[in-house]
């Protein structure tokens, strides 16, 4: 409880704390540098090259089910592993819960693969 | 937190408890395993009817399984004012398939009836347990499964821009509330709302106690649709496939406020807070009070202008969540009780409505407030159940909405100690005066139906959905006359379940 003025205090640091060199450049920069804008000081640097060519270019959407899917089985890997490590520690009952997870995961796969959701078009 | 093994028989006990949302993950499953069949177009009816004597095997199981069960310290609960919503929101899901049955969903039907059928397993885990992390889980399943369902006519630019809408709003909210709840968490050390409810005394007045409230009120406050964040309601009502909407519309929203009343009144139970401007204190209470006379005021205002019929019911129904957040506001067990009912009212009125509007949309190509010209003409049936719903909706007796609305205001004008200045007065004025509003927006809609002159001569064909439409119609117009046949159990259960919880909620 009495720890958040503390934070209020860290909070009001830290928004101060980067405002202090922005303005200090700021003010540097309107009472010595006059302002000569050419192509290459604009140019945008240190954010790598200019792009070429517009960014909006089509994927296939394919792309995201693929994805989608192999997140799903990405995932459920993490619960496998656990389950592994733990394997001869653990009743009977776990074990059918888990296969029960393992065949949800498995008509799902079934019913991608019917949908055709695997092929690549 | 306590040990999570379980036995075998541990196991085949939770199945059993959980034994009706089980079996509809099994008839979704076996419902997407026939529609991968090449034939799947010529199975619709079949798969309507799989899914549906699904609907009816679960809501049997609950029917004759009658023991009580408290699992896994509150992840999972069984009690009767649980079973009596579960009991509902099949319901509404039984309603919803059959609405869907002539849905102009063509594509994929097998997967649409999975997905409601997920939906609701979700809302009805809403509705059986007492941890944080299980409601956010169950509202998240029922959420996902209601995005996907919404953007479902592939082919329509507004049911893709409200699926759309719906998802990223929803995803905003999802992320408020699970913000807010590990703050809960943080502060309080513990998932389960009752364990909550003893901590949550010694946190009153922790400011990030607070804060996880606030949050998670912003998150319950996107899920209900209520103003300030009911952005995204009119467009999903409007943009999505008409039983889908009646699906948002009643079943999420019953599952919905059941939770929302259960987390509040048994976690934040402590934190109830003052509305009175003299007295002041922080807490959700405020908050509600809020949110309710923003949706009331918005909700019905906005309703005045609209030319959709669909849109039309969103904005009632921002009003409605509005009346119910303000029941909320009386944080005693009467005035959650009338709420509970109310709720149940509604869902029954709004999804009733919305099948009218289905057949409506399908016969004569749109749900415009022109598209209802002369309905009285050509299906008096029809009309006459719109006018049931409507009326109710607008609060008119004898219908079930006058007696839902006049109970739950009543109740929260009680709810203040005799004698002293009853706090939520002003609210309860100003819901009554707008609701006086809401009743033009309905008559105009009634009037489109039984006065002016039909622009289609076409007899609607009679459809297989009607008798179900007349049903609700006929339940509206006998749970006005004798409201006790719902109102009884659901005060017995929720008495029983006072009883039941160890420290009964805080009187104001």
């Amino acid at each position: 409880m009495t720890d958040y003025p503390l934070l209020v205090i860290f909070l009001a640091i830290a928004i101060v704390f980067p405002l202090i060199p922005l303005a200090l450049a700021w003010a540097w920069a309107f009472f010595f540098s006059p302002a000569k804008p050419g192509k290459d000081k604009g140019a945008i640097y240190e954010c790598g090259i200019e792009s070429t060519g517009a960014a909006h270019i089509q994927f296939q959407s394919h792309y995201y089910l693929y994805a989608l899917v192999f997140l799903i089985f990405d995932v459920e890997t993490v619960f496998l592993l656990p389950f592994a490590a733990a394997f001869l520690k653990l009743p009977l009952a776990a074990f059918f819960a888990l296969m029960i997870f393992l065949l949800l995961l498995v008509e799902g796969l079934v019913w991608a693969w019917a949908k055709g959701i695997l092929q690549w078009k | 937190m306590k040990s999570l093994d379980l036995d075998l028989l541990g196991y085949l006990h939770l199945l059993k408890v959980l034994a009706p949302e089980a079996i509809l993950v099994v008839t979704a499953l076996v419902v997407l395993g026939f529609g991968l069949s090449s034939s799947a177009e010529r199975m619709r009816p079949l798969l309507t009817r799989l899914t549906l004597l699904g609907c009816l095997a679960a809501g049997a199981f609950l029917l004759i399984y009658p023991e009580n069960a408290f699992l896994q310290n509150g992840m999972v609960v069984l009690d009767p004012i649980g079973r009596i919503f579960k009991l509902a929101i099949l319901g509404l899901s039984f309603i919803t398939v059959i609405l869907s049955a002539a849905s102009p969903v063509r594509r994929h039907f097998a997967e649409y009836l999975a997905l409601i059928l997920f939906s609701t397993v979700g809302m009805m885990l809403l509705a059986g347990t007492e941890d944080l992390l299980m409601i956010f889980i169950a509202l998240e399943l029922t959420s996902i499964s209601l995005y996907v369902l919404t953007a479902y006519h592939k082919r329509s630019a507004a049911s893709a821009e409200a699926g759309l809408k719906y998802f990223l709003i929803g995803g905003v909210s999802a992320a408020f509330l699970l913000f807010g709840l590990s703050f809960v968490y943080g502060v309080a050390g513990t998932m389960s709302l009752r364990e909550l409810a003893v901590i949550a005394p010694h946190l009153a007045n922790d400011p990030l106690m607070l804060a996880g409230i606030v949050l998670t009120l912003v998150g319950f406050g996107f899920k209900v649709a209520a103003v300030p964040f009911h952005l995204w309601a009119p467009d999903v009502y409007e943009g999505a496939p008409t039983p889908t909407a009646a699906l948002v519309a009643s079943g999420s929203k019953v599952a919905g406020f059941f939770i929302l009343a259960k987390l509040l009144a048994i976690g934040f139970g402590s934190s109830v807070g003052m509305a009175d401007w003299s007295q002041f204190r922080p807490g959700w209470l405020p908050i509600l009070a809020i949110m309710a006379a923003l949706s009331i005021v918005l909700g019905n205002l906005a309703a005045l202008v609209q030319s959709n019929v669909k849109r039309l019911l969103a904005y009632s129904a921002i009003a409605h969540s509005g009346y119910m957040l303000l029941g909320l506001t009386s944080a005693n067990v009467p005035g959650f009780t009338a709420v509970l009912f109310y709720v149940l009212v509604y869902a029954v009125t709004t999804v009733g409505a919305f099948g009218v509007v289905s057949i409506v949309e399908r016969r004569r190509g749109g749900s415009q407030l022109q598209d209802f010209d002369g309905l009285y003409k050509t299906s008096p049936g029809l009309s006459l159940s719109l006018l049931v719903f409507l009326t109710s909706l607008a609060g008119i007796p004898p219908f079930a909405g006058f007696f839902g609305k006049f109970y739950m205001f009543s109740e929260t004008l009680a709810a203040s100690a005799p004698g002293t200045n009853p706090g939520m007065l002003w609210l309860v004025i100003l819901a009554i005066a707008l609701n006086a509003v809401s009743l033009y927006y309905y008559l105009v809609v009634l009037k489109h139906v039984f006065v002016a002159k039909p622009a289609h001569e076409i007899r609607l064909k009679a459809v297989a959905c009607a008798p179900v439409i007349g049903a609700l119609a006929l339940a509206v117009l006998l749970l006005g006359i004798f409201p006790n046949v719902l109102l009884e159990p659901i005060s017995n259960a929720v008495t029983a379940y006072t009883k039941e919880i160890a420290k009964p909620m805080q009187a104001r």
